[in-house]
């Protein structure tokens, strides 16, 4: 048995056991992914192009965030809460290829909500896109780090707090990180945070990958980009091994 | 049958920290070996739950030894883990599975083969007489088959060691028999079993050994036979009284020793040599209209058990008792 077989044997498992809530949760990412667009299109009113590209292109980091912050750690506190996670660590599996797993079905889910919230924004703001070749594993990236933290959180919190502080978080990024809008906008101690937060960095690899021609990916950003994604993987796959 | 040792335990604490700590394993010494099902008996929070789930490494231990199979379970997690099956006490939510879908994903998971596992599978929803539930969607199932669903689930492709908790919770009668044969031939295939449960009538029939625990502690450990040893020139009665009996102050037999009495229900043991007499008696108390029926079994396992750790409690609560007033 490969680790690859398992790791796809795992994921069988996570997404067959969602298998009836599959289609509304797939509805309900296309719906946020849209909504994000079309909802700060009304906050803005009619966004001169720069503006209109900024807001088409952040708002696929919301949608990849919101489903690694919000949706893995809601999930995992029901799998606590119900008792098969606890099962799940039973089985004679790398702890870490729970993480890979639960990765790939939440990847998965986010995909169809990711891509029409890109379409939605294109059409809605008629915006020119040019994505990079690396635009795939930068999702990828951004979607484990996102993913990562969100377990680490769900593991070390007792699964009410974890509930939470993931609608704390809805609320935080939708609306005070620079991801559907420009840093330069926030209080300096804001952007000062989020030098050092993984937001902005994941907002724009996903900008420079979707519009290559307009945006850059800053060294310094995917430096601290790369960090939050090994420390966080590392601290779930620590949480995972855990024993009381 | 081969003896060779799959699990040994040596002195096993654990005290969970906190504000309500409790030391859940006060020094557990157990042994189970190659084609043996041993039973723990223990009640809530006797500290059962805490022993197995330091075997598979998702509670390690303040002190003591876990060896499986000779490798040092405290270690290498990974390993225990790959060396033994669980079933949990709680059902695995399987929700969006077919209980022949989650039986054969878990095999493979654990590393089995395609054809090996959905033979074995075929085999165990024959066994279990699951057939018929075999493809529903789990949502569909009722709780005694998803708990034979997750006992297949378990041993689909089993460790070395095979531990049950409460297995034949919410099965019916009928597949319940069919499960004892499936954990005693798990056994007879050379696995250690151990196998946590209340059910100590059922039980007594499937188990080499029987281990109680108590306050984290093992109290008894012996064959079914060798604990009711003591019992054996002993028989238990159980009367049920008429309306009415209990004011009119009806007594026990002199030769009856009081064991418990409840609602019109009262239970007692009896010399096996002052049987007779007593049967004798009890007639007579039954055509009198003080009893409205009397039954004299031999002494269960189920009657140690209670001796050994009824009496600790109900002095546990005489003490709380005297501390309240």
């Amino acid at each position: 048995m490969t680790t690859v077989q398992q790791t796809l044997l795992l994921t069988q498992w996570q997404f067959r056991r969602q298998a009836t809530m599959l289609p509304l949760l797939v509805l309900v990412q296309v719906f946020l992914a849209i909504a994000t667009i079309l909802g700060f299109g009304l906050v803005i009113g009619d966004p001169p192009p720069d503006q209109a590209l900024y807001l088409a292109t952040g708002a696929p980091t919301i949608t990849l965030v919101m489903v690694g912050l919000v949706m893995t750690p809601q999930m995992l506190s029901q799998s606590r809460t119900e008792g098969s996670l606890d099962w799940m660590r039973t089985l004679p599996v790398p702890r870490g290829l729970f993480l890979v797993s639960d990765l790939l079905v939440w990847t998965l889910i986010a995909l169809p909500g990711m891509v029409l919230g890109i379409v939605t924004g294109v059409l809605r703001f008629d915006v020119d896109l040019s994505p990079a070749p690396w635009l795939v594993p930068a999702t990828l990236l951004v979607s484990l780090t996102a993913a990562a933290v969100g377990y680490g959180m769900a593991s070390l919190l007792k699964p009410t707090l974890a509930m939470l502080m993931t609608q704390v978080l809805v609320f935080v990024i939708l609306l005070f990180t620079p991801v559907s809008y420009p840093a330069d906008r926030m209080p300096a101690w804001l952007q000062a945070a989020h030098e050092w937060l993984p937001f902005e960095p994941m907002a724009q690899l996903i900008r420079s990958g979707l519009a290559s021609d307009a945006f850059s990916m800053p060294g310094r950003s995917l430096v601290v980009l790369l960090a939050w994604c090994a420390a966080s993987v590392a601290g779930a796959t620590w949480a995972l091994r855990r024993r009381a | 049958m081969s003896e060779a040792a799959v699990l040994t335990v040596r002195g096993l604490r654990k005290r969970y920290r906190g504000r309500n700590g409790v030391q859940a394993n006060d020094g557990i010494d157990l042994d189970v070996a190659a084609g043996q099902v041993v039973g723990l008996l223990g009640h809530n929070g006797a500290g059962k739950t805490t022993l197995v789930n330091q075997v598979v490494g998702l509670v390690l231990p303040d002190a003591g030894t876990i060896a499986l199979e000779g490798v040092d379970a405290v270690a290498r997690p990974d390993e225990a883990r790959r060396r033994t099956s669980i079933q949990a006490q709680a059902n695995v939510p399987i929700t969006g599975l077919t209980p022949r879908r989650a039986i054969e994903l878990v095999g493979r998971i654990r590393g089995a083969d395609r054809a090996a596992v959905r033979t074995r599978t075929g085999e165990l929803l024959d066994a279990l007489d699951l057939g018929p539930w075999a493809d529903t969607p789990a949502e569909k199932v009722s709780g005694g088959i998803a708990r034979l669903t997750a006992f297949a689930m378990t041993v689909v492709a089993p460790g070395r060691l095979v531990v049950l908790d409460e297995p034949t919770n919410d099965v019916d009668p009928v597949r319940r028999r069919l499960l004892w044969q499936q954990i005693r031939s798990l056994a007879d295939d050379g696995r250690a079993v151990l196998l946590v449960t209340h059910n100590v009538r059922e039980a007594e029939r499937v188990v080499d050994r029987l281990a109680v625990l108590d306050h984290g502690r093992v109290v008894a450990d012996d064959t079914p036979a060798g604990l009711t040893a003591h019992l054996q020139g002993t028989l238990t009665v159980e009367a049920d009284l008429s309306p009415g009996a209990v004011d009119a102050g009806w007594r026990w037999h002199p030769a009856v020793r009081e064991v418990s009495r409840g609602r019109n229900r009262e239970v007692g043991t009896v010399r096996a040599e002052d049987a007779a007499e007593v049967v004798r008696w009890a007639q007579g108390e039954v055509a009198g209209r003080r009893l409205e029926r009397y039954a004299l079994t031999p002494a269960s396992l189920e009657d140690v058990y209670v001796e050994l750790v009824g009496d600790e409690h109900r002095a546990a609560q005489g003490r709380t008792a005297e501390v309240a007033a």
